[in-house]
């Protein structure tokens, strides 16, 4: 579990990229629901968490490819590949996030350090 | 640009009725346009486009300022932001639209670097892996911005000159007053039709035509039928205050004389049934009567092409209601298309041999002296 940032810091409407490896964008919904996907577009290097915010789904700035907040599904094109979606927790007023353990589609030229790796 | 030396002045001696224009050359030589640009329409203040032009967040105008593309939008908080139209990367045009809308972000066609209605760059490729970016540093240039009288007034000066001195004081030294163009609540009023006229001609010969009078019973008949005084020669602009008033058996500004729509409520008494006319330098022409307002922009765009933009506005409940308004409309569009034929005419003769040390001026146009004084002002070092 890895703490992400304080709820009160993430209004609704907003997003907070984690720095984790990959990194994880975690959303707070216009309706106050809380999902975390993988940060990075399936497509090509982006941040989702740059991204734009419509109900349960979010646009990748660059080309417009949508994902599904809740499933990681791709809504629209040009990404192919789904994020994967990660559980996440409030506790005492913290936003955690359980980092899925299934393996990530991340898009070319784009690849996981090792873990423990500078 | 040191090496352009502006053409010289007359030689010969004038009888005192004459006063000499600009030689030829002003109105032809690309090196005195390309001062032009430089010292007058990317330092002045510049008339951009009609606030309302920009409905909502996201829509957006290019316009051409002298020698740059400026790209003009509503952000989300409603305020009208201007940038310089070239991305910050390599240099792409971000957008080659006139005009249009976007949801939410520019995005240059070339790399995707893409930039929110405030200019900030939210994203690009790879660029989460270049956190020492500065997104703000990196975004869109901005360029300065006024709103005044509905209308969007920008400036690329690195330190703008003062708007209330240069624009405001154009029209307070033509009206005598500030408040007297407040009556006619341009801001208020709405766009019931815009016509574009692309004019063979230097932006100097259509000033200048708009400054005198001294053609209005030759070739603008119908005018001449509103407001007779105008068969004088002299302009509504040569005398501070001055509105030339309608004829006897004239109902409304039309082409026909007949009635026209209705009446802008805050006109005052003696702005009834007068024509006013002001030039807002460099780029702006205005034309007041009781019942709507006729506002000139133009785009100079080479020492021989000038693209000129006329909006005719009318109360909001005139426009909406659909009333008739092409009688109205038809009398400037007449004098537009007047003015314009005969700035076409002189172009080709700017550079005659002949035209060399430029012509004449006689008592009624002696006011456009001023004007040439203060383009050699601004031209010279």
């Amino acid at each position: 579990m890895i703490p992400a940032c304080p709820l009160r810091s993430l209004p609704r409407g907003e997003a907070f990229r984690l720095d984790a490896e990959p990194p994880i964008a975690v959303f707070h919904t216009e309706d106050g629901q809380i999902y975390a996907i993988d940060d990075t577009c399936t497509h090509q290097d982006a941040s989702l968490a740059d991204g734009w915010l419509e109900g349960c789904e979010v646009e990748c700035p660059l080309h417009a490819s949508k994902f599904d907040l809740r499933t990681g599904q791709v809504d629209a094109p040009p990404a192919k590949l789904p994020v994967r979606t990660h559980r996440v927790v409030v506790e005492d007023g913290t936003i955690f996030v359980i980092p899925s353990e299934a393996p990530a589609n991340l898009p070319p030229g784009v690849g996981v350090r090792p873990q423990g790796a500078a | 640009m040191s090496t352009t030396s502006l053409p010289p002045g007359p030689q010969q001696s004038l009888p005192p009725s004459l006063m000499s224009t600009l030689p030829g050359a002003y109105y032809t030589d690309p090196d005195v346009f390309a001062l032009e640009q430089r010292r007058i329409f990317e330092s002045m203040w510049f008339c951009a486009v009609r606030a309302a032009d920009l409905p909502r967040p996201g829509a957006f105008k290019t316009v051409q300022v002298g020698t740059e593309s400026i790209l003009i939008t509503r952000a989300r908080d409603n305020s009208i932001r201007a940038f310089y139209n070239v991305c910050r990367h390599r240099g792409a045009r971000i957008s080659t639209e006139e005009s249009g809308e976007v949801k939410r972000a520019f995005q240059c066609p070339y790399h995707a670097w893409t930039y929110d209605l405030d200019g900030r760059l939210v994203a690009a490729p790879n660029l989460t892996k270049m956190p020492d970016i500065d997104r703000v540093a990196y975004g869109l240039v901005n360029v300065a911005m006024r709103e005044w009288l509905g209308y969007v007034w920008i400036c690329l000066a690195d330190e703008p000159p003062s708007f209330e001195e240069d624009v405001m004081g154009d029209v307070r030294t033509r009206l005598g007053d500030v408040a007297h163009i407040d009556n006619y609540d341009v801001a208020g009023l709405k766009v019931g039709r815009r016509i574009v006229y692309d004019v063979k001609a230097n932006w100097k010969l259509i000033v200048e035509n708009f400054m005198e009078c001294y053609h209005c019973a030759t070739i603008h008949p119908e005018l001449t039928e509103v407001l007779p005084e105008f068969a004088d020669g002299y302009a509504a602009q040569y005398y501070v205050g001055h509105g030339a008033e309608f004829g006897a058996e004239i109902q409304g500004f039309t082409v026909d004389g007949s009635s026209g729509l209705d009446r802008i409520p805050t006109v005052s008494q003696e702005q009834d049934r007068r024509y006013y006319a002001i030039t807002i330098k460099p780029q702006v022409f205005v034309n007041l009567v009781p019942d709507h307002v006729i506002w000139h922009r133009m785009f100079p765009l080479a020492a021989d092409r000038t693209v000129v933009e006329c909006d005719w506005l009318y109360l909001p409940e005139v426009v909406d209601g659909g009333a008739d308004i092409d009688r109205s409309v038809e009398l400037f569009h007449r004098v537009n298309t007047q003015d314009f034929d005969a700035c076409e005419r002189c172009q080709p003769a700017m550079g005659s041999r002949t035209y060399a040390d430029g012509g004449v001026l006689v008592p009624s146009e002696h006011h456009i002296g001023l004007f040439h004084d203060w383009l050699r002002g601004r031209l010279s070092d």
